[in-house]
């Protein structure tokens, strides 16, 4: 049933028989959206021990109350879905932002769930109440780029389309879903919809998101834009000093890298200056973000045309770039994204970097023709990780010891000595196309590690390569350099890299330490904030902290919303004393459903979620390691960890290495914040049935490992 | 665009029919004064290089200066929300969502980064009105065309009669709707890609020698 917020129905596509059909979603709003009624439904209806691949797999592509609403950052879209690369093949979640989500929202879905597997390549058509799935044959092959094209001119130009590419189809298990703005899902929903023969998806709705109260809407989208928001990761003071601001970035760099003088060099035409953007001065919020500069150096002001992003959001944080020498190598010269593939192309090119066009450009030059391959591909990259191995074989010599001598020898390595954007494409392809040993990169980071016999040291050594944060094969995601034994924990939860930003937003936003201090302690008491490199030994407000972000996050992914603008934490009013407001989320979900939420209440929501993915990962480890616990092997942390930077002490100032007795104290009070059991790591019957998830707890008994 | 000092109101008049006369269209190849490029917040350069529109509104001169949109469809959200108490794309009366993958030989999908909001030129006879079989489309106190909903069958006469398909039938209210001229998507753009000016600074700027 439609109500505020809420689509009010779910859509299910079966592959297999070509059922369409739709569902009332009454009865999961209390799981929020997206990745909270994707948990409840994967495990409903997916039996854990199924694999990504098989028949009865299924993901959800979910979006919330609060997309397409018109709230600030409400543009993204997530999927749940079962993993085919991490250890335990548990529940995880793609994401991504765009145009795309709010549009199945004004079709009049809350989410779709996609089952069973089609014979041959086809798409799937969502035009408001006409569901169809459509043959995509021709588009078979096509990179994403081309895909997303062709389904838009069958289409109509209304539609929003997204698709996977190569990497997909040949099942690769690092793959992602594209749209034509760079914006991508990854963690191996490529693959999924692979092997369901699922290319893309099209999407056009001409219905709305009603709202129970429009008025408050109206005045909190004001208050959040005026008073709140600050540039990408809610950085809250420039990064350059501005005349209106009382502060600039400590160190002179953050993502509010919009500045007097730094330009749109490439916009058509002519330059367009960044200028000063004020606090309260709605007109200029987009200009604040100018990320190529904070990505690639100044130099990238030289090839940026504008700034894009998602639907609904006025920080513009996807760099869009007209890199006009990449002609030269017959590549492509626009490309946009925001996030590792324009940032890590010089991991593939461990010789070194040359200029291009201006000083100090080589890096921005490959990161352009990379960013643009690895889209139209659907290359993932399990941030980062596919740069770090590939940068390891080469810099130890293991690549020639690995590969086989001609596999060695095709490989075009004086594109590689000569700085060719050509040679970060290359090896791309090898991947999305499965060629050869060296494409074991592509199948995950547990499967190098099991191929080439690499053993668990490979996870413990110290090594800038080695980012690892647990032994399931995925790297950290903002861990302990911003945020100690906070940033650490919420790293251990997940079943792909966390994707949490709570702490690194603060941690880097520029602010001077004291300000951004208070302002936490002001939220959560004293001692829950250390400086940089100065952190202090675990305590129970710090374990506050960790739990605020992790349940918060999957109201992030549920809502949906932002995680890299949302809490807004910070400020960049000197009035407010810097302090953001985190009832807000709380207020647009009232004003938005016309249900009563408290910051409280909003928290045992998301809380529940949380505790879904808890139990859902226990019982993946259970069936394919026959683990009774967590706490020592989905939440075991490598040895770099404890062992980096041997002249330091933990707690020392100027070192982020951690301490092992500290951290299981960490655990000991998370998890008991968290309602688990201590030794275990699993949550209790207790605290499930405080969430209604008493099927769970019995679940969990049924397998033997309800904790005691 | 030059004209004698002094008239006040009427030359406020004169600039507003001058405009209306390329409203929609790109102004290039119109040389604008110093104090009127500094107005519309953009430059020569941008003027000859068909990257500024204008639309005549009766309250004021419309500016879109498409290098500026960055495709964040603020002006859809907040003319929906303003006009129609709900969100939503489809019936924005301002036009960016249909614009960012494709639009002619532009678009993202088209290997460009050019899109920008489209609205309603406020045509002085305008074909949406024109074509309307309930004579429900009229220019309100101020000029500016609206849809009677009253008198509005939801036919899509309009919305097929004008050149730009700017009238939107609301699938929901089985009515049309077009720019009111509200200037709510102006006032939440966050790029300044959207400005309105006051005919009487546009009159005044007008009158510096170019």
């Amino acid at each position: 049933m439609a109500t505020y917020g809420w689509a009010g129905q779910i859509l299910r596509i079966n592959l297999t028989t070509g059922a369409i059909t739709t569902e009332d979603d009454s009865h999961l709003q209390k799981y929020i959206g997206g990745m909270g009624m994707g948990y409840r439904i994967i495990y409903d209806e997916v039996p854990m021990e199924t694999r990504a691949h098989d028949e009865g797999s299924k993901f959800f592509m979910g979006v919330g109350p609060l997309t397409g609403a018109g709230v600030p950052c409400s543009g993204r879209m997530n999927i749940s879905f079962l993993s085919s690369w991490t250890k335990g093949y548990s529940i995880l979640d793609a994401h991504m932002g765009g145009h795309i989500g709010p549009q199945l929202k004004y079709a009049g879905y809350d989410g779709v769930i996609v089952e069973g597997k089609s014979a041959t390549p086809v798409y799937i058509k969502i035009d408001d109440s006409n569901v169809t799935i459509e043959d995509a044959s021709d588009m078979w092959g096509k990179g994403t780029f081309e895909a997303n094209k062709m389904m838009t001119e069958l289409c109509g130009r209304e539609f929003e389309t997204a698709s996977i590419g190569p990497a997909g189809e040949n099942l690769v298990n690092y793959s992602t879903l594209n749209t034509s703005f760079g914006n991508s899902a990854g963690a191996g929903i490529g693959a999924v919809m692979g092997s369901k023969k699922l290319k893309g998806i099209a999407i056009r709705g001409t219905g709305s998101v009603k709202i129970a109260d429009v008025a408050e809407l109206r005045r909190l989208n004001d208050y959040m834009l005026k008073d709140l928001i600050g540039a990408n990761n809610n950085h809250n003071v420039p990064a350059v000093p501005q005349s209106w601001a009382e502060y600039s970035a400590v160190g002179g760099k953050n993502r509010w890298s919009g500045a007097p003088g730094r330009m749109w060099e490439k916009a058509e035409g002519g330059p367009i200056d960044t200028g000063e953007q004020p606090c309260g001065d709605i007109n200029k919020i987009a200009y604040r973000c100018l990320k190529g500069v904070f990505d690639n150096g100044e130099v990238a002001t030289k090839y940026i045309v504008k700034m894009g992003g998602c639907s609904s959001c006025p920080v513009r944080c996807y760099t869009q770039y007209e890199i006009d020498v990449l002609s030269d190598y017959d590549l492509p010269i626009n490309t946009c994204n925001t996030c590792m593939p324009v940032i890590s192309a010089q991991m593939f090119y461990p010789s070194g970097v040359k200029d291009f066009k201006y000083e100090g450009d080589g890096k921005l030059v490959l990161n352009g023709a990379m960013s643009h391959a690895q889209d139209d591909l659907g290359v993932w990259c399990n941030y980062g990780n596919l740069y770090r191995e590939f940068n390891w074989l080469c810099k130890t010599g293991k690549i020639k010891e690995f590969l086989p001598e001609a596999e060695y020898n095709s490989i075009p390595w004086e594109w590689e000595k000569n700085c060719d954007p050509r040679f970060c494409v290359e090896i791309l392809r090898r991947i999305a196309y499965k060629e050869g040993e060296l494409a074991t990169l592509g199948e995950g980071t547990i499967a190098v590690q099991e191929k080439w016999n690499l053993g668990q040291e490979w996870m413990d050594m110290v090594d800038s390569n080695n980012q690892n944060i647990t032994y399931n094969g995925y790297p950290k995601h903002h861990g302990p350099e911003d945020s100690g034994q906070i940033g650490m924990l919420f790293n251990l939860m997940y079943n792909r890299d966390c994707m949490i930003h709570h702490l690194t937003n603060v941690e880097n936003s520029g602010a001077p330490y004291e300000v951004s201090k208070k302002v936490m302690e002001g939220f959560f008491g004293e001692g829950c904030y250390d400086a940089k490199k100065a952190y202090t030994p675990m305590n129970r407000n710090k374990a506050k902290v960790a739990k605020w972000a992790f349940n918060d996050k999957q109201f992030h992914d549920s809502a949906t919303v932002c995680n890299w603008m949302w809490p807004m934490t910070q400020s960049p009013s000197k009035a407010r004393g810097y302090a953001g407001d985190l009832n807000l989320e709380a207020d647009f979900m009232t004003a938005v459903t016309g249900v009563d939420y408290t910051r409280e209440s909003l928290e045992f929501d998301s809380e529940r979620i949380s505790q879904m993915l808890r139990v859902m990962t226990a019982i993946s480890f259970n069936i394919h390691y026959g683990a009774t616990e967590l706490r020592n092997t989905h939440d075991a942390i490598p040895a770099w960890v404890f062992d980096k930077e041997p002249d330091f002490q933990a707690f020392q100032e100027g070192t982020i290495k951690m301490d092992r007795e500290d951290m299981e104290l960490a655990k000991d009070m998370f998890y008991e914040e968290m309602g688990w059991d201590i030794k275990t790591g699993i949550p209790t019957r207790a605290t499930l049935e405080k969430f209604d998830l008493a099927e769970m707890a019995d679940d969990l008994a049924k397998r033997g490992i309800l904790p005691a | 665009m030059e004209r004698e000092k002094g008239q006040g109101f009427l030359d406020a008049q004169m600039t507003r029919r001058q405009f209306l006369k390329v409203s929609g269209k790109s102004i290039a190849g119109l040389a604008l004064s110093a104090s009127m490029l500094s107005l519309f917040g953009c430059t020569q350069q941008e003027v000859e290089q068909d990257q500024v529109r204008t639309w005549a509104m009766p309250q004021g001169l419309l500016v879109v200066n498409e290098a500026k949109c960055t495709g964040c469809q603020r002006c859809e959200i907040n003319c929906t929300l303003f006009n129609d108490g709900v969100c939503s794309t489809y019936i924005s009366r301002v036009k960016i969502g249909r614009n960012l993958n494709m639009h002619g030989s532009d678009g993202i999908q088209n290997q460009n980064f050019v899109y920008f909001p489209d609205t309603c030129r406020q045509c002085e006879d305008p074909a949406c009105g024109n074509a309307c079989p309930q004579k429900a489309i009229y220019a309100n106190e101020q000029g500016i065309k609206v849809v009677d909903q009253e008198k509005c069958i939801g036919c899509g006469a309009c919305v097929e009669a004008c050149p730009w398909h700017m009238p939107t039938v609301n699938p929901e209210t089985k009515k049309s709707s077009k720019c009111i001229a509200c200037g709510a998507c102006v006032a939440g753009c966050p790029s300044g890609a959207l400005s309105i000016i006051p005919w009487d600074a546009v009159a005044a700027a007008a009158q510096e020698i170019v």
